[in-house]
């Protein structure tokens, strides 16, 4: 049996060492209805410790709405947004990045 | 002053600390307002009708706070603190005129119960906070207290997005952080809710009580992700639908007294009956793929499920969309669903004052235990805004009165080292790894339903993690900002602590009261166990001690019986 997979592609940045962000594509197993956050909890325990994104407090009921981020270039929770295919991962335009897809002052 | 945590328990008291003149510095382990359970809850606040009537509402005059209180000490199996129910029902009905008369929008369910949402509560509540001078402090997760000797001192912690320590210097601290449902893989509970705070005033000598209580929420959702944890199916069920196990059978119907359906079915009783039963299907192996059981509304005529949905336009609630699970249930599947760690009766032991046993520290909301003994029913809402204003008072009168004092540099020494002491290690285990392994141990010992075996295993494996293990717990991450593995490292060691907690009260407390029910000890003994398990620090052992309810008004009751005719018997005296 083939397990299904997505390829996440997701900007990373650590803007006490890197000049600009870059992406990273991480191949996860997919499942129907998958969300994006359970595709970076993925990613965070099997492939890549490294990767931040906002989820120490997370409500997953749309109403903390900390989990912001874009989505293939379109504003989403990740908590919500399900994975339908491979997918771009980026922070919330115009906020500053404090390290990968966590932004300040959201 | 401090205030640690900024659910509604926290917002509250940093608005009468203010409003007492005290320097408020609200803290929060996320945003102020977007973070703790009340942004999620239903919501009600409950008072008595007599109440309702005096602020306002359509109440019911002979429905007096002396009903009230004794209907809470029923529900509670009478192991609640008598005293913190005394100050529940005196000052509901002045705590919901206020959210009321800031803009809350509710109604009043004509008896006991102005309905309302969470993140409702939290707007009115963060406005106030806004028009007072409060110093708001957010993502700072305060993992110990500052003290001098018996006396707290402040707070320190993790500024997680600056990747820093953080001091915070106070005259006196609340501890506002709820309870610690994140230590059990399965809850209905946001995320920061892992008893940091619990951890912390433990470690700095204060008490913790009623830890083996756990409530639990009975059919929360499994399936879809996105709505995993959510409470919705529950909320259905009063409605319409049926419990299955993995044959198709409705087993509540099917194998309890009618009397026992009915009750879980039409009262508030439905928590505790719907989750032990559950769980005992689960248990004899007739439970579903994921260790629940499945809820299905397929015997329902869909223009009864049409109506409803005028309850419940477009299948919204709140900000969440219910309308893929809706759309599988109406064509005729069932969902998974389990109970999920929900609320904790237990905490920081307080007094009526909301002091705890260290000088300079307070406790307001679901972080403190004792006011709803062995199961609650009443609001917890109202907890939050009663206990919050009586903490940011006594906090705020002690804090006039206290000396600024310096903090103990060599505890903050001793802090900062084990905070960075993962950075160092390069063989342990990942921190995010052991802290699954602990949620297994949470999951499996300290479930509904509990025997003395499992729960000695659970204090073993608990030992034996946080002797070997959380020493070596290693991060790989380099940087400090926003680094998941050290919050995870975090989280892990106060897990490890409310745990052990919990499990040692539970395999202590020799019968099932309540929330806490043991195999091997079925029945509610009030000639023995009319008594509080409170767990404390002494020279690096956890020691526990009992000691006998308080009571002031309302004698307690005798003899021993089961679960099913214990809530036969509470119902019938609620009158229910």
């Amino acid at each position: 049996m083939t397990i299904k997979t997505a390829k996440v592609k997701v900007s990373r940045f650590d803007p006490s060492k890197d000049a600009s962000p870059h992406y990273q594509t991480y191949e996860v197993p997919w499942y129907p209805k998958m969300t994006i956050m359970d595709a970076l909890d993925y990613i965070y325990e099997n492939l890549d410790p490294s990767l931040a994104y906002h989820s120490h407090t997370s409500c997953h009921r749309r109403t903390c709405t900390r989990c912001n981020l874009t989505v293939n270039s379109k504003p989403g929770l990740s908590c919500h947004t399900e994975v339908n295919g491979d997918i771009t991962v980026e922070p919330l335009p115009r906020f500053k990045v404090i390290r990968d897809l966590v932004v300040a002052g959201l | 002053m401090a205030v640690i945590g900024s659910g509604g328990a926290g917002l509250r008291a940093a608005i009468e600390a203010a409003d007492q003149g005290a320097s408020t510095i609200l803290v929060s382990n996320g945003g102020i307002g977007k973070s703790g359970a009340t942004m999620i809850a239903g919501a009600d606040v409950t008072l008595d009708g007599g109440g309702a009537e005096r602020i306002g509402l359509a109440g019911n005059e002979d429905d007096t706070e002396e009903n009230f209180f004794h209907d809470i000490l029923v529900q509670g199996y009478y192991l609640n603190n008598q005293k913190l129910v005394e100050a529940y029902v005196r000052d509901a009905a002045a705590r919901t005129k206020e959210l009321i008369d800031w803009g809350m929008k509710y109604t009043w369910d004509g008896k006991r119960a102005v309905l309302t949402q969470g993140p409702d509560i939290n707007r009115v509540l963060v406005e106030q906070v806004k028009k007072r001078n409060i110093t708001l402090l957010e993502d700072i997760f305060v993992t110990d207290l500052m003290t001098q000797g018996m006396t707290v001192v402040g707070a320190f912690g993790v500024d997680i997005e600056r990747g820093v320590f953080k001091e915070i210097k106070a005259k006196a601290v609340v501890i506002a952080t709820g309870g610690w449902q994140r230590a059990y893989s399965f809850t209905s509970a946001p995320g920061g809710l892992s008893g940091g705070l619990h951890a912390a005033a433990y470690r700095a000598g204060a008490d913790l009580v009623n830890m083996e209580m756990v409530t639990f929420c009975p059919n929360v959702t499994l399936w879809p992700p996105a709505l995993r944890g959510d409470i919705f199916p529950y909320i259905l069920i009063e409605m319409f639908g049926d419990l299955l196990d993995k044959h198709g059978r409705p087993f509540l119907r099917d194998e309890y007294d009618p009397l026992i359906y009915k009750i879980a079915t039409t009262t508030e009783w439905n928590k505790l009956i719907f989750s032990m039963a559950a769980t005992r299907i689960v248990l004899r192996g007739d439970g579903s793929p994921s260790g629940g059981t499945y809820y299905s509304i397929k015997s329902v005529p869909l223009n009864i499920i049409a109506e409803a949905e005028k309850l419940y336009p477009g299948w919204r609630w709140i900000r969440t969309d219910f309308s893929d699970l809706m759309d599988w249930l109406k064509q005729g599947n069932a969902v998974e669903v389990a109970p999920a760690a929900h609320y904790m009766e237990g905490g920081i032991l307080v007094n009526e004052h909301a002091g705890t046993t260290l000088k300079g520290l307070y406790a307001a909301g679901e972080c403190s235990g004792g006011l709803f003994g062995a199961n609650r029913v009443a609001s917890a809402i109202t907890q939050i805004l009663v206990q919050g204003a009586i903490a940011g008072k006594s906090a705020a009168a002690f804090a006039k009165k206290a000396n600024l004092k310096a903090p103990d540099k060599e505890q903050l020494k001793q802090v900062q080292s084990r905070l960075t002491h993962p950075f160092a290690q390069k063989t342990g285990a990942r921190s995010v790894d052991v802290k699954k392994r602990i949620r297994k141990i949470a999951d499996e010992h300290l479930w509904v339903i509990r025997n003395g075996q499992g729960l000695q295993q659970a204090i073993t494996e608990l030992q034996s993690i946080a002797e070997n293990e959380l020493p070596r717990v290693s991060i790989q991450t380099g940087t400090r900002v926003y680094n998941k593995e050290w919050i995870d490292a975090i989280e892990l060691e106060s897990m490890i602590l409310v745990l052990q907690a919990s499990a040692r009260a539970a395999l202590m407390r020799t019968e099932s009261r309540g929330v806490h029910n043991r195999s091997d000890y079925p029945k509610a003994n009030n000639d023995k166990w009319l008594k509080e398990i409170i767990v404390r620090e002494a020279n690096g052992r956890m020691v526990l001690r009992t000691r006998p309810v308080a009571v002031t008004k309302t004698k307690l009751p005798r003899g021993k019986f089961g679960f099913e005719e214990g809530i036969i018997k509470a119902v019938k005296e609620l009158g229910e």
